[in-house]
């Protein structure tokens, strides 16, 4: 003898009703103890590209902490200025050129966004209010180069933000964990999307707070952000971030900036614009 | 009676322990552990353990001396009286710092994996596993054994696991990359150091609560290791590029002194009678000895390259 439907319906029901119950019950015990709260992340940029690359490991990363306080981290791609003024974000990392870049300022402010693409020295010198800086400028690379041409008159070596083969300071972590992931060596664009998640999501750690103008204060406060290049990393009122570079020769890491001997290793501002014109 | 015999032979072999003692450090880059006569300060003996030895530990007995082996993913454990490696066990990958529990067991840090492992040495066996943060560095035990701090270097992070439940009871955001933990005498109390932030952090163990913060003004100071007086009234703090111990009050965290070592402090440990402070200066291949009375450096030991940790077996 079949069962028939009308019996099984209500039988399998009841088992529904059970495991949803239980995990109804599992998860009101949880949230008893933690309540998640969700972290939006803007997203402005190539959908396939180092930048997205490096934010979605700055995200994995900023799950991984956030699982132990509370915070859930999601990127959400957004395609240009108005998507991201009407987007319910945290806060926007943008892989954009110079003009879009004042654009997507200017529509979210007070709200923060993070260039972690463009190098132009004047949208540092422009000092936007929101608009902050996690790749170093060409003026913080041409400063290094000529730091380290004055100790090596002949040397060719270029400063980057980041490579691959740096193991100082638990940068072989990074590097391995983004390659793991991603099967590609991580680029100066992918590390300054990182920081650039990664620096948010610390401070929303420290503070509990992640409201966007609220991020936007926390972060351009006094935050020691351990970029996994040695130092503690903090905004100038450009809103760059300072920060060591290296200096490379071919594929081989020759020396870091500031270069002791020429400049203090720990004056960061011997690097690019230190401060706004008055 | 036989109780009576027993407490007196404890006491007659805590003595003899006491009177002398010796010192274990492990050299990351010469694959050996030196040891050291604390007697005479002088190293008697250098004993190959394995590639690039890391952390140092002792049995609460004294009968065993723990080396983790880096390099050999592996826990080496020495006969402090044969002064040699008597057995290794797989430790999980690249095992750095780790504590021994007053129960014998070793909890260790495994940085690539995100997670805390527990062992019995005794047999190698993996007793537990706890996810934690990235890169976890710094392990600390309390003294009831109650309770142990894993640091997590990328994650900013002290978690606070239960023994002997292995759960997470509580996660405490402190400074960029914490790398070492120490716990107060009752356990109610511990102390972080963060390497990048360059400070040292109180907190409230059952509420989480951040209780004071010192930044050590010298900036190159990445601090490393951290350990209390007996008294629990001073902290030591391992200066790494300053050069120095700083010592801090306990209860206000004013810096009371700074004694010069050699370059790159890292490691540090303490006799049982809180008397002598042992420190690896790693660039400088020594061990620096202070009297922790005058908080002057008494002797300077010549050891291997990199010395990275250090116990005593006193």
């Amino acid at each position: 003898m079949s069962p028939s439907p009308a019996r099984s319906f209500p039988a399998s029901l009841h088992v529904c009703l059970a495991a949803l119950c239980l995990v109804l019950l599992s998860a009101s015990s949880s949230s008893a103890a933690l309540e998640t709260r969700q972290v939006r992340i803007g997203f402005i940029g190539a959908s396939n590209g180092d930048a997205m690359r490096g934010a979605s490991q700055g995200i994995e990363e900023a799950n991984a902490q956030g699982r132990f306080l509370g915070w859930q981290y999601e990127l959400v791609p957004l395609a240009d200025a108005a998507a991201a003024r009407a987007a319910d974000v945290a806060v926007i990392v943008a892989d954009a050129g110079p003009d879009a870049l004042r654009a997507i300022a200017s529509a979210v402010a007070p709200a923060a966004v993070i260039n972690v693409s463009a190098a132009d020295d004047t949208l540092r010198a422009a000092c936007l209010p929101n608009l902050l800086h996690t790749l170093p400028s060409a003026a913080m690379r041409d400063d290094a180069e000529a730091q380290w041409r004055h100790k090596h008159a002949d040397s060719r070596a270029t400063a980057r933000a980041w490579h691959e083969s740096f193991r100082k300071y638990a940068a072989a972590q990074l590097n391995r964990r983004y390659e793991t992931r991603h099967g590609l060596p991580m680029s100066d664009v992918a590390w300054a999307a990182w920081a650039a998640v990664k620096l948010v999501s610390n401070t929303i750690a420290t503070h509990g707070e992640a409201a966007p103008a609220k991020v936007h204060d926390m972060i351009r406060g006094d935050i020691a952000f351990d970029g996994q290049k040695g130092a503690d990393m903090n905004f100038r009122d450009t809103g760059q971030l300072r920060q060591p570079l290296l200096l490379v020769d071919g594929d081989t890491i020759v020396g870091e900036a500031p270069v002791r001997g020429v400049a203090d290793p720990g004056d960061l501002d011997t690097l690019g614009l230190a401060a706004c014109a008055r | 009676m036989h109780k009576a015999i027993f407490v007196l032979l404890l006491a007659v072999a805590c003595a003899s322990h006491a009177a002398g003692g010796r010192v274990f450090v492990s050299n990351e880059r010469d694959d050996t552990v030196s040891v050291i006569d604390a007697a005479t300060n002088k190293v008697i003996a250098t004993v190959p353990v394995g590639k690039r030895p890391r952390g140092v530990g002792v049995s609460p007995d004294g009968s065993e001396v723990y080396v983790a082996v880096s390099g050999d993913n592996a826990i080496a454990v020495v006969d402090p009286e044969k002064l040699e490696v008597v057995r290794t066990f797989d430790s999980g990958d690249d095992p750095e710092a780790f504590a021994v529990h007053p129960n014998g067991n070793i909890y260790i840090s495994n940085e690539e994996d995100a997670k805390a492992s527990v062992y019995n040495p005794r047999n190698g066996e993996k007793i537990a596993e706890i996810e934690v943060g990235i890169e976890p560095e710094g392990v600390a035990i309390s003294p009831d054994g109650s309770r142990v701090i894993v640091t997590s270097e990328s994650t900013n992070m002290l978690h606070i696991i239960a023994v002997p439940e292995h759960e997470i009871v509580a996660n405490i955001v402190v400074g960029a990359r914490p790398r070492a933990a120490t716990f107060s005498a009752d356990g109610k109390i511990a102390y972080a150091t963060s390497e990048i932030s360059g400070e040292v952090k109180k907190v409230d163990v059952a509420t989480g609560t951040i209780l004071g913060r010192m930044p050590l003004a010298d900036d190159k100071a990445k601090p490393k290791d951290v350990l209390l007086s007996r008294d629990g009234k001073r902290l030591f703090v391992a200066g790494g590029r300053a050069n120095s111990i700083f010592v801090l009050d306990a209860d206000t965290l004013e810096v009371l002194d700074t004694i010069g070592v050699g370059k790159r402090v890292w490691g540090l440990a303490l006799s049982r009678d809180g008397k002598r402070l042992y420190t690896t200066d790693g660039v400088d291949h020594q061990v620096s000895v202070i009297d922790t009375e005058s908080d002057d450096v008494v002797a300077t030991v010549p050891v291997g390259k990199f010395p990275w940790g250090v116990a005593i077996d006193d």
